[in-house]
């Protein structure tokens, strides 16, 4: 058996006729785009990095909590301890199953004013994300670059996977017009989530990136997969081709790439937490913020992150002056916390 | 026979847990009604406060999208086998 990263790393999957030599060489040359790197993302990012795509950019907000552990498979306690950026964690573990990998990641909230930056010049861009305003506004730049994504989500024991190719498959908005209102549909929030379901719906979409990256469109699970690992129920619907009125494929719309920026607050999915944005990025001097919040409460700081207790509040402060404010839902809470901590 | 309803995760607190369900069948419309009137906590999920369906559920007759056939038009046949889908959010 040859040891080190030489070709018999891929030889498994090469044998397999639908990757094969030629496959394996369009792998190698792939840029991916990867936004959210939690539950389905740790997951993507492994299956893709494994497989030995060219390039992954890892696009994430957040840190490693203890209550991301029982899913988000990249992780470990010590990442949780040091609340390190769930991007940079995901990236440091990626690098060491396959060196090979360009990998690139970026600890910040896809927005409409970073979106087509971050994601323009990918070959393919997947769905890790944990909210619609996000995939609306993924599915805007991907439209207007003809970019392929794959839609995938994940609640309690049940998701969806749904791979779309530009003009050619019905987009996220010729299904789903418009996002559900806030409040009426589950999510980890309200409902949970099970590991087993993260895995399989995640393992649905890296198959769809797969046959996406090496061109076997012939092979793609076109329509919408719905699966139910806890019910037991496997169900893929055809959706024909892409809606002719559809106002962001059919008509060139991109109303969440030109949204205005909200109100700079956002409560977190799954979390007791709201994010809280700086009007502009700004640059915080991470060891000065911690020796003048020392006096006030528990301070901890490294490279990427400071952590300050002052119960029942934590706020996690990035070096962009992004702050994470944990222990409340309400935004107007979480605004002034920043505001009397970190200044605003 | 009946027409099969396919009752997502989401939605089958409404029907007790059940997966599938039956209505008789007829147009769209009807058999939306069939379905209410069967499992009332239903309709909330399905509709907005006016009674028009909510735009984000969409509804699958044999893997076909009703906007592209009748909509609440669309005919019902026994054996058919209406789909409902609505959008999942989740991610984390």
């Amino acid at each position: 058996m040859v040891g080190g990263p030489g070709a018999d790393r891929y030889s498994r999957q090469v044998l397999f006729a639908g990757i094969s030599q030629s496959g394996q060489q369009a792998l190698g040359r792939a840029r991916v785009a990867l936004v959210g790197v939690g539950a389905l993302g740790t997951v993507l990012a492994s299956e893709l990095v494994r497989a030995g795509v060219g390039a992954l950019r890892l696009i994430d907000r957040d840190y490693v909590d203890w209550t991301n552990l029982q899913r988000q498979s990249l992780y470990d306690e010590s990442d949780a301890e040091a609340a390190l950026p769930k991007a940079l964690a995901a990236a440091e573990k990626l690098r060491r199953a396959n060196s090979s990998v360009q990998l690139d990641p970026i600890v910040d909230d896809l927005t409409a004013d970073n979106a087509e930056w971050l994601l323009a010049e990918h070959d393919l861009v997947l769905d890790g994300a944990d909210n619609f305003a996000t995939r609306y506004l993924v599915n805007d730049v991907c439209v207007k670059r003809d970019i392929p994504w794959v839609y995938a989500a994940v609640v309690a024991s049940y998701g969806v996977v749904m791979p779309i190719i530009p003009h050619n498959t019905p987009c996220l908005r010729c299904v789903f017009v418009a996002p559900p209102a806030p409040g009426t549909t589950a999510t980890c929030d309200t409902a949970g989530v099970i590991s087993p379901a993260v895995g399989v719906i995640a393992s649905l979409a890296a198959a769809e990136a797969l046959k996406l990256l090496v061109g076997a469109r012939e092979a793609l699970s076109r329509g919408l997969t719905w699966v139910d690992v806890w019910n037991n129920s496997f169900q893929r619907t055809p959706l024909g081709g892409p809606v002719a009125d559809c106002p962001t494929c059919g008509q060139g719309r991109f109303e969440f790439l030109q949204a205005e920026r909200g109100s700079g607050a956002a409560t977190l999915c799954g979390r007791d937490a709201v994010q809280v944005r700086p009007a502009q990025p700004l640059q915080v001097p991470l060891a000065a913020l911690a020796e003048r919040l020392r006096p006030l409460g528990e301070v901890r700081h490294n490279a990427h992150v400071l952590r300050f207790i002052t119960p029942p509040h934590e706020l996690t402060v990035f070096p962009d002056g992004r702050t994470i404010v944990k222990g409340t839902s309400d935004p107007a809470v979480a605004r002034s916390l920043v505001a009397r901590y970190i200044g605003s | 026979m009946a027409v099969r309803v396919r009752i997502p995760a989401p939605l089958r607190a409404a029907t007790a847990g059940q997966a599938e369900v039956q209505v008789e069948g007829g147009d769209l419309a009807t058999c939306l009604s069939q379905l209410e009137s069967q499992f009332p906590a239903i309709r909330a999920r399905l509709r907005d406060d006016a009674g028009g369906l909510r735009r984000f559920v969409n509804l699958y007759v044999n893997g076909e999208d009703v906007r592209f056939l009748q909509g609440l038009e669309t005919r019902l046949q026994p054996g058919d086998e209406l789909s409902i889908i609505p959008a999942v959010a989740g991610g984390a």
